[in-house]
């Protein structure tokens, strides 16, 4: 006579069954396997990631026997990005809560974002503001678009005004700039100082703007006393720009060693302004 | 099978893939064109280097996106340090991406810096410095290009397989819940 099937269990196990059902009733996200968090993506950037994002393995709600919810809404498909309200002038450092999706937005957007940048980026470093804060943390946005602008314009300037061996000039111009700003850069990261090699780039490039100027100023008027006047204020304008960011780069005891190689490339770019005839 | 049904796919997006195509071969065009034609460096240079210029925003920002739905960047963050991120589509997106355009992509992208490296060794051999300086940009700029978008295709596939075995393993483990409760 076999009453299995009306056997009692065993009061432990009957408990233990108990408690393994509660569990499952009360929190069924907690009776998932450790699993990370969420994807550890490298893409959750400060500023644009996707949208909702794409169907995570178990949704935070009780649902035990739910598979994965559908496909996330048709922002991210193929033939042509529907025009998300997704850009933002500019992309702030600190971007917390839902970001815009820069992998649909449309074209212009993208432009404008690019253009607001350049612009921000220019009177960031180069106009004169008393009230600046962190001077290191400005060109957080670097982008290489505004220096290169800035040193084909000088070459270009330089090369025009210049009557014989034109060719020459624009690219002893532009090499010397290109190979310089790198060169400075390597300079203040040997001293020691901390420097992003990209946000130093361009944070030379766009210190051209004032000698940029200087030089359109220079071509267009051949007096040798009014060159070395406005070579001379350019170039002070250009190294205060770049002093700030050149300085809070390194140790203080080698501020010097960091910005005087800046100072004397500005100072031969002068010269060859005023040289050039 | 529908034997009428076209069996090739044709481009998803014409319009990105012409202009993927039109910087690159504008840029290899002028400057193959313009030393029969132009004698000043000057404007060789400017011209070549604005176009490569063009090409690598395009692509970097308009069909990477559209094409293959990828997309790298450089941001700093607070501490000051420099990060690279890479965004991709999700997985369903990406399968549904048209294969011709990223065929198009990718191989328009390794011949555009395969040329230009070419020429730069024409260059070396004839010793013209100020021509390398132009190839040099152009080439800095493709390779460029590829690197960032290489490490961005890697870094998908590496979250999709993450992404996978997560499923897999919630699927085991509602499988197993669920079989519990009925128990």
């Amino acid at each position: 006579m076999s009453h299995s099937d009306t056997i009692p269990l065993h009061p432990s196990s009957q408990s233990d069954i108990d408690e393994i059902e509660n569990l499952i009733n009360a929190s069924p996200a907690t009776v998932l396997p450790a699993r990370p968090p969420s994807p550890p993506r490298a893409q959750i950037p400060v500023s644009s990631s996707l949208p909702p994002p794409p169907p995570k393995p178990a949704p935070p709600k009780p649902q035990p026997h739910s598979f994965p919810p559908p496909l996330p809404p048709p922002s991210s498909s193929v033939p042509a990005p529907p025009p998300l309200p997704s850009s933002r002038p500019e992309i702030a450092a600190s971007g917390f809560g839902p970001a815009p999706n820069t992998l649909t937005e449309p074209v212009w957007d993208t432009v404008k974002r690019d253009l607001s940048r350049i612009v921000s980026n220019l009177k960031l470093v180069v106009f004169p503001n008393p009230y600046r804060e962190d001077p290191g943390k400005a060109l957080r946005d670097w982008d290489l678009w505004g220096p290169f602008f800035f040193i084909v314009f000088l070459g270009l300037t330089l090369s025009w005004s210049a009557s014989v061996k034109k060719s020459e000039v624009f690219a002893v111009a532009f090499g010397l700039l290109a190979a310089g700003a790198v060169i400075l850069t390597l300079n203040v990261l040997l001293l020691g100082g901390h420097i992003i090699f990209f946000q130093s780039l361009s944070l030379l490039g766009y210190c051209l703007f004032p000698l940029d100027v200087g030089a359109l100023i220079c071509m267009l008027k051949d007096n040798v006393i009014l060159k070395v006047v406005v070579v001379c204020v350019t170039l002070a304008w250009s190294s205060w720009a770049a002093y700030p960011f050149m300085s809070s780069a390194v140790n203080p005891r080698r501020k010097a060693l960091a910005l005087y190689p800046v100072f004397l490339m500005y100072v031969s770019v002068g010269f060859l302004i005023i040289a050039i005839d | 099978m529908d034997p009428n049904q076209p069996v090739t796919e044709n481009y998803a997006n014409p319009k990105t893939c012409f202009f993927h195509v039109l910087f690159k071969a504008a840029a290899l065009a002028f400057y193959i064109l313009s030393a029969l034609f132009i004698d000043n460096f000057v404007i060789i240079f400017v011209v070549t280097v604005l176009l490569a210029a063009l090409d690598f925003w395009v692509v970097k920002n308009v069909s990477g996106r559209i094409l293959v739905g990828l997309r790298w960047w450089n941001e700093i963050n607070d501490l000051g340090e420099s990060v690279w991120k890479f965004e991709c589509l999700d997985q369903e997106s990406m399968a549904r991406m048209n294969k011709k355009d990223s065929w198009l992509f990718w191989w328009t992208l390794y011949l555009t810096a395969v040329a230009w490296i070419v020429f730069g060794i024409f260059s070396l051999i004839r010793l013209q410095a100020d021509y390398l300086l132009v190839i040099g940009v152009c080439v800095t700029l493709s390779i460029a290009n590829i690197i960032g978008f290489t490490k961005c295709k890697k870094d998908a596939k590496k979250q999709f397989q993450q992404f996978a075995s997560q499923t897999l393993a919630s699927r085991f483990s509602s499988t197993l819940s669920s079989a519990f409760s009925v128990v």
